[in-house]
């Protein structure tokens, strides 16, 4: 499974990983014990706080699973352990793969060719380190600060509270607007995921999976089951994408905007 | 007022477990590369290292600054510091608190919303911990095939559209009005300038959604 003589596989990286991705679940747990706890305190229901336990679980397998490839992905170059660790903390898709591709292009290789000096190695991994830690610099200084603010914005009037309503639900469609936008005209740096014919059918079925499927919980009195309706339009839309690459004809699946 | 005590106690201790659980994050980060260049004597070359820093820093460290001051509202306090600790904030976390949120009818500037963010991004963070943890340990090798397989690739190619559709929906559904001027101000800019990052389309978006729901606000189209 681990190659252990090679250096990118080494019980070293694989004590690193259980360490990293130990404080990362352990973390978890802690905040969602903390939460819990001051869930039942304030007369939250059990029922309320299992729903957010069990719909944000539901919510991020297919999203795990495509992390996952990711991973898989930069194997071929860096071997499975690091990108394990760091697309487990703080990273994202994008950004791990661009930071590891510009020191590699850095060092005159790339992401297709396998890294055997462990110099380059470390380089990799102090580069892929340092550019993310920003964020979790700035959440310490500054996250406290942000929160107060908005939150005495929101509670000196009703009138103020009622923008600062609006200002939250518009900033949540705001967020999803950018992900519709894209997946209507949006251009993917490798080309790999333009959008086009697919990209917005898989959009317009997921919207209508979820559609239905929440109306005929209304309907059939089944309200317990919409908790089902993202995961499912999610799996649903992908494969309805799977399928129509595979009926219709490659003219049709390769369209996009941008040739 | 003991309930109001109560609830500052409550942020309070957030915040400070918060930076404690954070600033221990950027430890056990950083020793990942002092491990591996003390273990295998690999010190790098720093000017390299410097000269990839320089191409990454500036977008990334502006990314940062947008991501901190836009969502960090969003996720309330515990689920801020959880999602800056397990990353994936705009494809995963956000989005899966946003969800879990709506599906609880709370407000993300309420205790109710803090809390029930702070359970989905806790939850979603242990989800996908373990799913990658079993993908690589037991699924390597039928992984490679996976990605190699042209059958599957649309699945994964158009995972985003699949998942903000989902999301969207209900939201589409409900705030309709709110939701058509941000849409196409995303649409727009990215006929100027397709490959935007999502980042950078985000802090675009949400300031069209924000702008174009106050101004509806204000012509009472919408309350």
């Amino acid at each position: 499974m681990f190659d252990f003589a090679d250096f990118k596989e080494s019980p070293l990286m694989l004590t690193m990983a259980a360490v990293i991705i130990g404080f990362v679940v352990i973390e978890s747990l802690f905040f969602l014990i903390k939460a819990w706890k001051r869930g039942k305190e304030i007369g939250m229901s059990t029922d309320a706080l299992k729903n957010a336990v069990v719909s944000s679980a539901l919510f991020s397998v297919a999203p795990a699973i495509s992390i996952l490839a990711t991973v898989v992905v930069l194997a071929s170059s860096l071997g499975i352990v690091l990108p394990w660790i760091r697309l487990s903390v703080v990273g994202n898709l994008l950004y791990e793969t661009t930071a590891a591709e510009t020191m590699l292009d850095v060092l005159g290789s790339n992401i297709n060719t396998e890294v055997t000096k462990e110099a380059d190695f470390a380089a990799i991994a102090w580069v892929m380190t340092t550019g993310i830690c920003f964020g979790l610099v700035l959440v310490t200084v500054l996250g406290k600060f942000i929160i107060k603010k908005i939150n005495k914005v929101a509670t000196k009037s009703q009138k103020s509270s009622n923008i600062a309503d609006v200002i939250s639900a518009s900033a949540f469609i705001g967020i999803i607007s950018a992900f519709v936008a894209q997946s209507i005209n949006g251009k993917s740096s490798d080309g790999s995921s333009d959008a086009g014919f697919m990209s917005i059918v898989t959009l317009i079925s997921a919207i209508v999976i979820y559609l239905v499927f929440e109306t005929l919980c209304q309907k059939l009195k089944l309200q317990k089951l919409e908790l089902f309706a993202t995961p499912l339009s999610i799996f649903g839309a992908m494969a309805i994408a799977v399928l129509l690459n595979m009926w219709l004809p490659e003219t049709v699946t390769s369209f996009t905007w941008w040739g | 007022m003991a309930k109001v005590k109560k609830e500052k106690n409550y942020f309070d201790t957030v915040h400070i477990w918060g930076r404690i659980w954070t600033v221990g994050a950027l430890i056990v980060l950083f020793s990942l590369p002092v491990a591996i260049s003390v273990y295998y004597n690999a010190w790098p070359e720093a000017n390299l290292v410097f000269t990839a820093l320089l191409k990454l820093v500036p977008l990334y460290w502006v990314t940062s600054i947008i991501e901190v001051i836009t969502f960090t509202p969003m996720l309330g306090a515990g689920g801020a510091y959880l999602s800056f600790v397990t990353g994936n904030i705009t494809n995963l976390k956000l989005p899966c608190a946003l969800n879990a949120m709506e599906q609880a009818k709370v407000k993300a500037n309420s205790e109710e919303g803090e809390i029930i963010s702070t359970i989905a991004v806790a939850s979603s963070a242990i989800t996908t911990t373990l799913i990658i943890a079993v993908g690589v340990i037991l699924f390597s090798p039928v992984l490679d095939d996976l990605r190699n397989s042209e059958a599957l690739k649309p699945a994964f190619s158009y995972v985003s559209a699949a998942l903000f559709g989902a999301l969207g929906a209900s939201y589409l559904k409900k705030h309709w009005k709110l939701s058509v001027f941000p849409v196409f101000v995303g649409i727009v800019v990215l006929l100027i300038a397709p490959t935007f990052g999502v980042s950078t389309l985000l802090f675009v978006t949400i300031v069209a959604a924000v702008a174009g729901a106050l101004v509806l606000s204000k012509l009472k189209v919408v309350k």
